[in-house]
């Protein structure tokens, strides 16, 4: 028998929620936070908190959900948390499961399985932290999930944006002008498939929504439960950058989802599940609604021409007819052979 | 030194963001052609600024340049010769700063100044929220549906003309009627506005509100923490558990209550609030499970109860009800108190029912509002709706 030389320690085993009527009550992010009417980033926290249960500690990059989360000498957090830096999601649950594993070993603590996540913005996880979240999905000793909420825009500075931004985008940086209507012509980092593909010790990758409550909250607990390094991305709709009545934002989640720009699927120790709507796209059941019903209804996309609005949605059209993986993997099938 | 004036707008966070910044620098830039020295600048009353969040802009006009540099100086105004609320909602107090607790919106109003109020309601409806206070002021309605637009569209309902037409009326001092003419024809080109700006300043007649008169309610308080019971290094305290709660009627206990941050509690950064027919609530989870902000308290009979120290208006509750009419917004003029409806409604179902129907029916003509952007072209129907009604007066 070979050595590995890895040490794992065992995780809390939580079971799935068997349908929202058995999520629990108790809140581990509570109500009394300064953020914007209708957030969903705040939604994807109270979530997270729900679904890991009191025996977590949570680490949180500089962003939004740390800004107004944890304002003027009070906090809505019913778990230990620590604020980190911007481009230390990564480091800094991999420091606090390696201090844990130590104070354990020397009996300063009770030797018990603690959940360990990380959350960071899309400026944190996506563009500044990109780095220490990758050295730290690469060490197979640790328990820890990073999970990156994804307004797909620096929303606590104002909204900048970030890597994570879509094609064509009003942003603080990218005003569209009257010579040139599109001032940011990049196309969303694809963070997940980054991670799941140069990353094979990270034996969980998932992408959620608020928009699917239940199904979040079950793929946190799985990856929770699987251990080691795992990795998480969910889209949160915001009304302030997106420019949009709060009234919809459960509905913006959903279209995202239904139009295909967001497709919801895990990757369980390399292999692949699509879930819900985006299975049933993938497998001819579902057809994909057009782009424009997400796009028109956002005010970062009233600049759009008909134009714009068919090259975006070429683009998702791209993603589910010339990906290898649909929707998750961007190498393109040899179509000829 | 010469005279040093200033103006303040209360307004809601992100939503009239761009409409607060309009009304500041068009004072300036009118009273710069009167000869004035200005100056126009924002302060959240939370930074950064979110959505619905009582936020302040200022403009302060100065017969010289020194006067003006001396006004520089201060953070904000500490007393302004008018305030403008740009949302009646914002009535009921706002925190102009975190550790400041609700304030009354005539807060830094000097005694005998104007506050201006956009709303449909008439003043002595809006004094049944704009808190007491010992020296006398002037309360002026603009009459005119609320406007809210977002971060990067704006509703150009000529909401801000109209507001600088009563700011002439109510402060010639700082711009006249002329300034605001000349800025309006010079710098946004738009005869139509004019007209707006010339029938608000008409039309324009505030009334005297004695000392004593209006709400008689405290503004929400809480202890502010000095340096000296703070708790070494950054370190503070985390929430403790929520649990059940008693049934007041059965006195069973049961449910659950989440424990809340006192600290901070959303009365004002709310403009609507669900009202919820716990008749016909099916006890589907949603409400509950998808709001952002833990509002909802799980009643020992398993329905779910806004608590409204903790909502801040959203909607989403209103938008994931699979049940028709079970939850409906309902706009936050119609409420003086923030109790449980589901208390009201297990004391006597029939009342709770009757008070309900007549709510959302009386809220129905200051319903015109919107929260945003939902659809393009939106704001150009709205526009023109609002024009109709400014007109009608």
């Amino acid at each position: 028998m070979t050595t590995t030389f890895v040490e794992e320690k065992p995780t809390q085993n939580l079971e799935p929620f068997k349908g929202v009527k058995k999520v629990p009550y108790e809140e581990y992010f509570t109500s009394g936070h300064r953020t914007c009417e209708g957030c969903e980033s705040a939604q994807i926290m109270r979530l997270m908190a729900k679904a890991a249960g009191p025996r977590t500690i949570v680490l949180g990059a500089t962003g939004c959900m740390y800004v107004a989360n944890t304002s003027y000498y009070s906090t809505v957090w019913g778990v230990p948390w620590m604020h980190t830096q911007l481009g230390a999601g990564g480091s800094s649950a991999l420091g606090t499961a390696a201090a844990l594993r130590v104070l354990m070993r020397k009996g300063v603590l009770k030797d018990e399985p603690i959940n360990v996540i990380a959350f960071c913005g899309d400026g944190g996880g996506a563009d500044m932290g990109l780095s220490a979240i990758s050295a730290t999905m690469t060490h197979p000793d640790y328990n820890l999930l990073i999970l990156l909420y994804d307004n797909e825009e620096y929303g606590n500075t104002d909204i900048q944006i970030s890597g994570t931004s879509p094609y064509g985008v009003n942003t603080s940086f990218s005003t569209p002008g009257k010579v040139k209507r599109i001032m940011h012509h990049r196309w969303k980092k694809n963070v997940a498939p980054l991670i799941l593909a140069g990353h094979p010790t990270c034996k969980y990758v998932g992408t959620i929504s608020t928009s699917y409550p239940l199904q979040a909250m079950n793929n946190i607990r799985k990856a929770l439960s699987i251990g080691g390094p795992t990795f998480i991305h969910c889209l949160n709709p915001c009304p302030k950058g997106w420019d949009f009545d709060p009234y919809i934002a459960f509905e913006l989640g959903e279209l995202a989802v239904n139009t295909g720009i967001w497709p919801l699927y895990e990757v369980e120790n390399g292999k692949l599940k699509l879930h819900g709507k985006t299975e049933q796209i993938a497998n001819g059941r579902f057809k994909r609604l057009p782009v424009r019903d997400y796009l028109l209804k956002q005010g970062r996309f009233a600049h759009f021409t008909e134009e714009d609005i068919a090259f975006f949605q070429s683009k998702v059209d791209e993603m589910w007819e010339k990906w290898l993986v649909p929707g998750v993997i961007p190498l393109q099938k040899d179509l000829e052979g | 030194m010469g005279k040093l004036f200033a103006v303040e707008i209360i307004y809601r966070g992100v939503f009239q963001k761009t409409l607060a910044k309009n009304i500041t620098r068009g004072i300036v830039l009118a009273a710069r052609d009167e000869g004035k020295f200005g100056l126009s600048f924002g302060r959240y009353g939370d930074s950064p600024e979110r959505n619905g969040i009582p936020a302040k802009s200022f403009a302060i006009v100065a017969d010289d340049e020194l006067t003006l540099e001396a006004g520089m100086a201060q953070y904000e105004p500490k007393q302004v010769d008018l305030t403008v609320v740009l949302d009646d909602t914002l009535c009921k107090g706002a925190e102009s700063w975190a550790w400041y607790g609700l304030q009354p919106v005539h807060h830094a109003l000097k005694p005998g100044s104007t506050l201006v109020v956009v709303s449909l309601q008439d003043a002595p409806a809006l004094l049944k929220t704009i808190h007491r206070r010992e020296e006398p002021y002037k309360l002026g309605v603009l009459k005119g549906v609320t406007s809210f637009s977002g971060m990067w569209v704006y509703k150009d309902d000529h909401t801000d003309v109209r507001v600088l037409g009563a700011i002439a009326k109510a402060l010639p001092e700082v711009v006249s009627l002329k300034a605001v003419e000349q800025f309006i024809t010079e710098k946004l080109k738009n005869a139509l506005k004019v007209t707006s700006a010339k029938t608000a300043y008409d039309r324009f007649k505030p009334m005297d509100v004695k000392p004593g008169e209006g709400n008689p309610e405290e503004t929400f308080k809480f202890e502010f923490p000095g340096w000296t019971n703070m708790r070494q290094g950054v370190s503070i305290k985390g929430q403790p558990q929520g649990g059940p709660y008693r049934d007041p009627v059965s006195l069973e206990v049961g449910g659950f209550r989440p424990a809340r941050n006192e600290l901070f509690k959303k009365y004002s950064t709310r403009t609507e609030r669900p009202v919820v027919n716990f008749a016909t609530c099916t006890k589907c989870t949603l409400c509950w499970l998808n709001c952002p902000d833990a509002s909802f308290d799980v009643t020992p009979d398993k329905t779910y109860d806004a608590n409204l120290e903790a909502c801040c208006g959203c909607g989403v509750c209103e938008a994931v009800c699979p049940v028709e009419n079970c939850i409906t917004m309902v706009n936050e003029s119609q409420f003086t108190d923030n109790k449980s409806q589901w208390v009201a409604y297990r004391e006597d179902k029939d009342a709770y029912l009757k008070w309900l129907e007549k709510t959302i029916k009386s809220a129905e003509p200051v319903e015109k509002r919107s929260y945003g952007f939902r659809y393009r072209g939106q704001y150009k129907e709205q526009a023109e709706e609002a024009l109709e009604i400014a007109q009608r007066g």
